[in-house]
């Protein structure tokens, strides 16, 4: 299973996830990253997080998206 | 079909499509100032159907489409029962890699929806080196918005790529996000961009026809590349067939990174 920081190099490889602590506020995740990275986090978590969940706070940097999947289910 | 008055009814609506999804599918990507903007102009409305949400969002003298929903057999279901598709001029894009696309455009075609246009996004990582800045180039002033918007109407399709309301152009002037030329008095060209943190999208860059051939282009371009030094990645969007465009934007070093945007009309949309 992949890390939630190996998920987010192999959508934006060019950016250094673990140096910023607003993904959305850098600029480093737009609106089409965010459905991707959904995607890709229910894919590798086996989980399906709510669409009342997809909004910029709970992906603003790892703890956030960590937080959003512990709550969702998944095992980290 | 039901106006949207808060964006909970939107992330409400979604939740309820993607519940018990299979193979979620969308081309909804809503940014939160964008979605507050369009709900405090009163443009967005949903239909509900078994495991799809279908949001319109009006757009000059037509609509756009946007859809999330449960798995594809969901989306066709719930399009071939939209009223507003068979009486309305409707405009909907499929946003993806090619996979993704091959997967759900027969679903929309099946659903009296044609090919359209095609947009592709170019990228690249880094600002390139460029020549010494000109004073030929400025920010847009508020005084300029109505030839901005003249010029970006002037120079793009209003179907096939997501022109700015006046709003939105009033906004991106007040943030400092149109660079134009002016020569003779006209406003010559103009560079619209959008910048978030260390990322930064052009979103127009245009020249009008009577200025062609004055390196204005190139001037807007080299003071956009100016301004944003600490930004690391650029990009924006352009017609798949616009050669030429895709040619100087090549030049600056932009390269597709792979993601599609397949606009589709309904049959009420002019060819």
């Amino acid at each position: 299973m992949k890390s939630v920081a190996e998920i987010l190099k192999e959508i934006r490889p060019e950016f250094d996830f673990a140096a910023s602590s607003d993904f959305i506020a850098d600029g480093m995740l737009d609106s089409f990253d965010m459905v991707t990275l959904v995607a890709a986090l229910d894919k590798n978590y086996s989980i399906s997080i709510l669409g009342t969940d997809i909004v910029p706070e709970n992906f603003q940097n790892l703890q956030t998206i960590e937080a959003l999947l512990r709550k969702t289910g998944a095992k980290l | 079909m039901s106006p949207i008055r808060t964006p909970a009814q939107v992330f409400d609506a979604i939740q309820q499509a993607k519940a018990g999804a299979t193979a979620f599918c969308t081309n909804f990507f809503p940014v939160d100032s964008k979605l507050q903007a369009w709900i405090a102009h009163g443009e967005l409305s949903v239909a509900w159907h078994p495991g799809a949400a279908f949001f319109f969002r009006n757009d000059r003298d037509f609509q756009r489409l946007y859809f999330c929903a449960a798995n594809e057999s969901a989306l066709e279901q719930g399009l071939a029962v939209t009223p507003a598709l068979k009486t309305g001029r409707v405009m909907t894009d499929l946003v993806g890699n090619e996979a993704a696309l091959s997967r759900l455009l027969p679903v929309i075609e099946q659903s009296g929806f044609r090919c359209y246009t095609r947009l592709q996004r170019l990228a690249r990582i880094g600002r390139p080196e460029t020549g010494p800045g000109t004073s030929s180039t400025d920010f847009a002033e508020s005084t300029d918005a109505a030839a901005v918007l003249r010029l970006i109407e002037n120079a793009f399709d209003r179907y096939g790529e997501q022109l700015p309301t006046p709003y939105e152009i009033e906004s991106a002037i007040q943030h400092r996000q149109v660079l134009v030329a002016r020569h003779d008095g006209e406003l010559s060209g103009l560079l619209f961009f959008e910048t978030q943190g260390l990322a930064s999208t052009v979103r127009f860059w245009a020249v009008a026809e009577k200025f062609h051939s004055r390196r204005i282009g190139s001037a807007l371009m080299q003071h956009y590349f100016q301004i944003h030094g600490p930004v690391r990645r650029f990009s924006l969007w352009v017609n798949s067939g616009n050669e030429n465009a895709i040619t100087k934007y090549r030049h600056y070093g932009y390269t597709p990174d792979g993601l599609i945007d397949q606009a589709l009309a309904n049959a009420k949309i002019p060819a």
